[in-house]
């Protein structure tokens, strides 16, 4: 029985370890909060449109995540979103192209637009801080250039489907990203490249001496990190109907919070599926939560502000009972020797 | 050495890169006799027999301001004024400072302009007024007062706003619910149009603004906040006033899911502003009632005639600086028409520059 105890215990404690179970804690009391305040914040209507906004959030995480996991940024992830949109609205509104082969045209602009940042960084030798910051204007010039500023509104129907439609009440945005995590999630547990590409992250002078291209790591990060801005921006003309020019602007604060709420290391080396997941829930629920309990329009920020920084802390504040606990314990063990 | 052939290359695409944006001739301060024939990225320029030396500048690629530089297109052939046209590469003061000393550098004596910070934007003005002797006119919106912009060519936006407002209420039945969506807070207009909703809204004892929105920069934004909104008053919100840009484009792509996930038994009654393609599909299709069009032709045309007026000595009347362009409210019915509704009222008020905003 005590064995039973014990081991129970340590269960829990193996849960409570682990570092995506402060944002889904924070994300269910977050739930539990504004349930409770606004009537409407659980209606289907809500759920479903969270969900694809989430779904967008993590694709967009992800694409970010993909090369903090090798000790790098992108400072371009939007205007990569930008350029996919507006390629793909120019594909389908100017050129009459059918929506599959301006698809994929928007993911071989985020391929090659990954592949430039990668290419630059790895071939000089340069700060992807600095490559991406300048791509950036590039990119931002061309999506300037090719749309005048005028979004691009003659999307075919069928193509909202992905966007606007789901499966068993759930948006199919995100199963798209539940999706994608899953593969990624086994991608970087499983196999040679992925266990690589983390490795290249985790100490990159380490993974050269074991024999890994860490200049081939990192492009293929950054091919990815284009290719996931790129999925992102497709999606959000699918939720919309419209390929907007001004798309991505404001992605790489997102992308960066719900990727290290989520668990990425800035530092390299890490990479959690689960708790990207939730911390997308978690950004979304923030602010859909503040509109829904009609929060003074110009305090807004600030309560979004403070609450994000309450549920970043929540993770801090385990660790510090933890700690003590631990040391707590130690004592006891001391006294008893 | 590989990286050495990489840095070569990318230095001479360098060299090559910027000789191709540089511009062939750069114009001088002069007597103005002299032909320009070319300008900075994104400018225009052609001859001129005056000493008027015309720029006109808009902050970023946007379709208001394509429409803007229509009007600007149309003075300065039926002038035969030369204006150089700038665009700038982002909605910050701070570019704008630099994109306008450059201009200023060029000779430019007369500035039409789109000032990015109602506040920011007053100390580039004071500075290249006062010490340049440049006239400024400030087009599409204002700056805060004091300025030193002679006149600012702009709808008002807080009767807009009243107007988008009572059209809707109008439409409503004078009875119901509003969701009050607005801009950028930032922006001292904002301050104007919500003062402009609520004063509408004040005038109908059955109407209340059940929730107010803002904070919105961006299209995404947009949409997940008025879905929010949507959501957290399901079947309540009866008209929807959308005073901004961004946010209107945002209503109409929430608006046309929201009916086909909630069904369109229930009309929600809207207004938007400005004429952007996706909005006035959305009045065709029955989505959006009505939009405020603003005259930006008008804003361009206007804005660079009073520039000339000033450059041959006109000054600016006691009391006069605001002129409002006017604006319209487009629906189904004078989609065709409403841009002749708009030429018009331009027309009237450059007929009217040399009586009422300006002396000799």
């Amino acid at each position: 029985m005590k064995a039973g105890n014990i081991l129970r215990e340590n269960n829990w404690k193996k849960i409570f370890g682990r570092g995506e179970v402060t944002v889904i804690l924070a994300v269910l009391t977050l739930g539990i909060i504004f349930t409770i305040f606004s009537e409407s914040f659980l209606t289907s209507y809500n759920m479903f449109n969270m969900g694809r906004t989430a779904a967008i959030y993590i694709f967009i995480a992800i694409g970010q995540a993909l090369v903090v996991i090798v000790g790098g940024m992108n400072l371009s992830l939007g205007q990569i979103g930008g350029m996919t949109v507006v390629g793909a609205g120019y594909c389908m509104e100017i050129l009459h192209m059918p929506p599959l082969a301006a698809v994929i045209a928007g993911l071989l602009v985020g391929v090659l637009a990954g592949l430039l940042n990668g290419f630059i960084i790895t071939a000089l030798k340069l700060n992807s801080f600095v490559v991406t910051l300048a791509t950036s204007f590039i990119f931002t010039g061309l999506i300037n250039g090719v749309s005048q500023g005028y979004p691009y509104n003659d999307i075919p129907e069928g193509f909202t489907f992905i966007g606007r439609e789901g499966f068993l009440g759930i948006p199919f945005l995100l199963w798209l990203a539940a999706f994608a995590l899953i593969l990624l999630g086994y991608f970087f547990k499983y196999t040679v490249t992925g266990r690589r590409v983390l490795a290249t992250g985790g100490n990159i002078e380490a993974a050269k001496m074991s024999g890994v291209n860490t200049n081939k790591m990192i492009i293929l990060a950054n091919i990815g990190s284009g290719v996931f801005a790129a999925m992102a921006g497709l999606l959000w003309i699918s939720r919309t109907g419209s390929a907007q020019p001004s798309t991505g602007v404001d992605w790489m604060v997102i992308s960066f919070a719900v990727a290290v709420i989520g668990g990425t290391v800035l530092k390299g080396g890490v990479f959690n599926p689960i708790g990207v997941f939730f911390a997308g829930f978690l950004i979304v629920m923030v602010k859909n939560g503040l509109v829904m309990l009609n929060a003074n329009i110009y305090f807004e920020q600030a309560y979004l502000g403070l609450i994000l920084l309450l549920a970043v802390s929540l993770d801090s504040i385990k660790n510090i009972i933890n700690a003590r606990k631990l040391k707590e314990s130690l004592k006891r063990e001391t006294i008893k020797q | 050495m590989k990286r050495k052939t990489i840095s070569v290359l990318l230095c001479a695409a360098m060299i090559f890169g910027l000789a191709g944006c540089s511009t062939p001739s750069a114009p001088t301060k002069g007597n103005g006799n002299e032909k320009t024939s070319g300008a900075a990225d994104g400018s225009a320029t052609e001859g001129t027999e005056s000493n008027l030396k015309m720029a006109w500048y808009a902050p970023a690629p946007h379709p208001y301001f394509e429409e803007v530089q229509k009007g600007v297109e149309q003075f300065k052939s039926e002038q035969n004024v030369d204006v150089i046209i700038q665009i700038g590469p982002d909605w910050t003061q701070a570019s704008e400072n630099e994109k306008v000393e450059a201009l200023i550098a060029q000779g430019v004596n007369a500035l039409s302009i789109y000032p990015c910070d109602a506040s920011g934007a007053n100390g580039l003005y004071q500075e290249i007024s006062e010490k340049m002797g440049v006239d400024v006119i400030n087009f599409g919106t204002d700056t805060a007062k004091p300025t030193t912009a002679a006149f600012a060519v702009a709808t008002d936006v807080k009767q807009a706003a009243f107007d988008a407002t009572e059209a809707v209420i109008k439409m409503m039945g004078e009875k119901g619910n509003i969701l009050n969506v607005l801009e950028v807070l930032e922006d001292p207009n904002t301050a104007l149009r919500k003062t402009g909703v609520e004063e509408a809204v004040a005038k109908y004892p059955d109407v209340k603004i059940i929730q107010e929105i803002a904070g919105i920069k961006t299209q995404e934004e947009a949409v997940n906040k008025i879905e929010s909104a949507l959501s957290a008053n399901i079947g309540k919100i009866d008209g929807i006033v959308c005073t901004g840009f961004v946010t209107s484009v945002g209503m109409t792509q929430t608006l046309s899911d929201y009916y086909e996930k909630q069904g369109s038994d229930k009309h929600i009654f809207t207004v938007a502003i400005d004429t952007d393609p996706g909005v006035l599909k959305g009045i065709e299709n029955g989505i959006v009632d009505a939009t405020v069009a603003q005259n930006p032709v008008g804003h361009g045309y206007i804005s660079c005639m009073l520039l000339k007026y000033l450059s041959e000595g006109y000054k600016v009347k006691e009391g006069e600086y605001f002129v409002n362009a006017g604006n319209t409210l487009v629906t189904k019915d004078n989609m065709d028409s409403y841009e002749k509704d708009l030429q018009a009222v331009t027309k009237d008020i450059l007929d009217s520059l040399t009586t009422k905003y300006l002396t000799k």
